[in-house]
């Protein structure tokens, strides 16, 4: 009797986890041997007839039923067809579908996310502590910056500033303000003549200010002249042409294009190129890199432009947040490291005979498509 | 020395017009250069080709504007013709941003021309522009009738017969993303890794080598790069037997062959130009210095 | 030979002209086309954007039956970006900006970390069935090189030295040619752009093709 409780076709129902509600999961066990298809009818509370669900992969032996309305009761029964019989499972107790507030599948996702804030969180702390104390290399085209204001100087030629074409709130443009402040300063030391044409009016406004301030600190108040920053046009091939002009009347001895660059950034490069001006590019635009590294002297490269802000401005934000990625990087080497080192062993011992090392490895993988997933 | 100088000084307009001339002549006389289908191309070709109709749908997108189109509509073309041919059902969605409905427009006025004999509703449906990019294809993984509500000509979406039961992504075979904007990340991300849809793509040549990172990992199904990787559909649905239309990549590539010549031999003179002039100034440096 | 007799392809073809006479040195048709062009994508968006949004999503649930008042929400947060508009009520733009960031945010950073970072990582690793032939494990290594000494050129908070400096001279190394093939593929992309236009010119317009 027991025996034939224990391999007796059964169904069970319950509510999909980790999902946004309106399913119910279905599974039978025990299907009998010879099964050509099973058949799956609900029953709502209340009502008096079942109806057809729908048919059961027998493979599978599973199916959601997404057709249900949360909070109303249900009562499932499956039919297993085979040549000569048919057998029943009905399930006892009323089922009911809900959507989950957490979904349990993503946890690890949390918790590395949750790990990479406390971790900027953190470094933020220390930087508005000791804003010395948080090491940043210092970048190449960060100190030709200098020198290339000095040479301007040297040659009597004023220096250009394009900031990109976006608007205050790309994170390009905000770096790109704070190289200006920099830029800024060594020009009113040298007394040099700034030109910083805009593509937009907000994006202007803040420069004045900066300038303004750059100026002030460097002890030269006076010196500013707010008409060399100024609104060109907010049509990207005009501002183009606007600044090619600019270059070509003014020559400058040395060229800023710092910011996000569309098409355009082929155009300006080309023309500094043309003049003999030194060229330090910066840009978070991917894309147009290429041309930058073709044509100018010295170029930040995407997140290197964000690393000089936060050299430059020593902001605890900027500077946590270089900080947080370089530690998230260091963990990807590791790990990618750890990959490595198992994969290697797996496959020298798993010759061998010893699985012993793939299991890890593969325990790892697992781990890892699991997060992916 | 004179010559390299006046070559690295030549003006810019004499290239223009180079390269006008190269493009142009192999258009008019053309040669037919042989097309090789690469990996990304024949991954994507074939996982549409062994669809059968009770896979779900093909959900094809039309991320381009006209200022893309010698690249892009050639493939939109090509996939729509691979799965009309076949019977797969296609959805065409005019575009995740507004500006891009038309191109999804003209390929349908393309379509009912050349398979008078399909309808629209059964065969294939046409879905407008919905504002809310990375919404609207979350929205999709949830509900596609309540997304879009009906179709571009405004007939609801119950009376579609070949939506009948396509509810969400489980019911979308695959995604075909025709892209000259970063859409295929958004593909990607929302609908690929949220929803587990599987994404093939179509994109420009500019954004080509930024996604070959997600054809190595396995992300994305496949993918046609450029006007080349539309020429090397074109091929794989000729040998295949399916139509092709006037193979309009496929004639650019002629061109397209010249074009790089040019500039191959362009870079490679300037390059030279570059160090004979510059050595050239260094030794007058020396000579000066020594006076 | 047949030149076209349709009015759109010939005003598409002049204008195509127009903005082509850039390349000899700017002009005022240029300008007139480049102006119409403009002003055509943003009456385009609008329209659309009417058609498609503020009428079937927005005015006709709100103002007929069965009433959807609880759009009503969203619609005033929405309306508060207008503050933009005002010096006195500028700041208004606050809040809907902080709900789209916030939700967004939300939405972005678990799926961009699992799809550009975890999934891209797991695909790097270096294992046993990449090495099935020799083609696939000179790639697998190349691959893995690339990422580990690129990671390294982008890694600031060392100096560098010891095997730092030759890990990062091989990533810019690394960089470059990928500069170099982005570079290839851009020039590609602008060239089939032109001869899409001369196919139009040449084919739909002139009809010598």
């Amino acid at each position: 009797m027991i025996f034939l409780l224990i391999l007796s076709f059964t169904i069970s129902a319950k509510d999909t986890p980790d999902d946004a509600g309106g399913s119910i999961t279905i599974n039978v066990y025990n299907i009998p041997e010879g099964t050509e298809q099973i058949e799956l009818y609900r029953l709502t509370k209340g009502d008096t007839l079942f109806e057809e669900v729908g048919l059961i992969p027998i493979f599978k032996g599973e199916l959601d039923d997404a057709t249900v309305t949360d909070g109303v009761l249900y009562l499932y029964k499956a039919t297993a067809l085979t040549p000569d019989t048919v057998y029943v499972a009905e399930i006892k107790e009323f089922a009911s579908s809900s959507p989950e507030w957490f979904n349990k599948s993503r946890t690890s996702v949390l918790l590395f996310i949750a790990l990479f804030w406390v971790v900027i969180l953190v470094y933020i702390q220390l930087a508005k502590k000791n804003p010395e104390g948080l090491f940043i290399r210092k970048l190449p085209p960060l100190e030709a910056m200098d020198e290339a204001v000095g040479r301007a100087t040297e040659m009597g030629k004023p220096v250009l500033y394009v900031p990109g074409i976006e608007y205050i709130t790309d994170a390009g443009t905000l770096a790109s303000i704070t190289i200006l402040a920099k830029v800024g300063r060594k020009v009113a030391e040298y007394e040099t003549r700034i030109i910083n044409p805009h593509f937009d009016p907000i994006v202007m406004t803040t420069a004045q200010e900066t300038l303004k301030n750059a100026f002030s600190e460097a002890g030269r108040p006076d010196a500013f002249n707010k008409d060399d920053v100024f609104y060109l046009t907010s049509e990207q091939f005009g501002f183009a042409a606007g600044v090619d002009g600019i270059m070509l009347r003014e020559r400058p001895g040395a060229i800023f294009l710092q910011g996000y660059f569309y098409a355009e950034s082929l155009i300006l490069a080309e023309t500094g190129y043309s003049i003999g001006a030194i060229q330090i590019a910066g840009t978070n635009a991917t894309t147009q890199l290429p041309f930058f590294v073709a044509a100018c002297d010295y170029v930040l490269l995407g997140e290197e432009m964000f690393a000089a802000s936060a050299y430059i401005s020593k902001e605890p934000r900027l500077l946590g947040s270089i900080k947080g990625s370089d530690l998230a990087k260091s963990v990807l080497l590791v790990l990618i490291g750890v990959g490595v080192i198992f994969g290697t062993f797996a496959a020298i011992k798993n010759v061998a005979g010893n699985p012993v090392y793939m299991e890890i490895f593969d325990r790892i993988l697992e781990f890892l498509a699991r997060t992916a997933e | 020395m004179k010559f390299w100088q006046r070559f690295l000084n030549l003006d810019r307009k004499w290239i223009f017009l180079g390269i006008g001339l190269v493009v142009i002549i192999p258009l008019l006389f053309p040669l037919r250069l042989p097309v090789k289908p690469s990996k990304p191309v024949i991954d994507l070709f074939n996982r549409i080709d062994t669809l059968g109709v009770d896979n779900g749908v093909v959900w094809v997108v039309t991320d381009f504007d006209p200022g893309t189109m010698p690249e892009l509509m050639p493939m939109t073309m090509s996939v729509l013709r691979h799965c009309l041919t076949k019977g797969t059902p296609v959805v065409l969605h005019g575009g995740l941003w507004p500006a891009y409905i038309g191109m999804a427009k003209m390929a349908m006025d393309n379509i009912a021309v050349e398979f008078p004999d399909k309808k629209i509703g059964e065969d294939y449906v046409f879905l407008g522009y919905i504002p809310g990019v990375t919404a609207v294809i979350l929205a999709i993984g949830i509900d596609i009738e309540t997304t879009f509500g009906t179709d571009y000509y405004g007939v609801p979406y119950d009376s579609l017969p070949m939506m009948e039961g396509v509810k969400n992504y489980e019911d979308i075979s695959i995604i075909v993303d025709i892209s000259g904007t970063r859409s295929p990340e958004y593909w990607l991300m929302y609908g690929q890794q949220r929803y587990g849809v599987d994404v093939g793509i179509g994109c420009t040549a500019v954004s080509a080598p930024s996604y070959y990172t997600f054809l190595q990992s396995g992300q994305f199904v496949g993918m046609m790069g450029g006007l080349k990787g539309a020429a090397e559909y074109e091929e794989l649905m000729e040998r295949y037997g399916y139509p092709t239309g006037r193979r309009p990549a496929t004639v650019g590539m002629d061109a397209q062959s010249f074009g790089h010549l040019l500039i191959v031999v362009l870079v490679i003179l300037g390059n030279i130009g570059y160090f004979i002039v510059r050595r050239g100034e260094r030794k007058v440096g020396i000579e000066r210095r020594k006076e | 030979m047949s030149i076209s007799t349709s009015i759109w392809v010939w005003i598409a073809a002049l204008l195509t002209l127009m903005i082509y006479s850039f390349l000899y040195k700017e002009n005022p048709f240029y300008r007139l086309a480049e102006h119409i062009f403009m002003g055509l994508s943003i009456g385009y968006s609008v329209v659309i954007l009417w058609y498609n949004y503020i009428l079937p999503r927005i005015y006709e649930p709100l103002f007929f039956p069965p009433h959807q008042w609880s759009l009503i929400f969203p619609i005033l947060i929405g309306m508060m970006t207008f503050g933009i508009f005002s010096e006195k009520y500028n700041w208004l733009i606050k809040y809907p900006l902080a709900v789209y960031v916030a939700g967004y945010a939300g939405v972005q950073i678990p799926l961009q970390l699992q799809t550009m970072i975890l999934r891209q990582a797991e695909a790097s690793f270096l294992t046993p069935d990449k090495f099935t032939s020799l083609f696939s494990s000179f790639n697998a290594l190349l691959i893995f090189a690339g990422l580990v000494t690129t990671l390294i050129y982008f890694y600031f908070s060392a100096k560098r030295e010891h095997g730092l400096g030759g890990a990062s001279q091989v990533g810019i190394i690394f960089i470059m040619i990928a500069f170099g093939a982005a570079f290839g593929y851009t020039v590609m992309a602008r060239i089939s752009l032109l001869i899409g236009r001369m196919q139009f010119l040449l084919q739909d317009w002139l009809g010598i093709m």
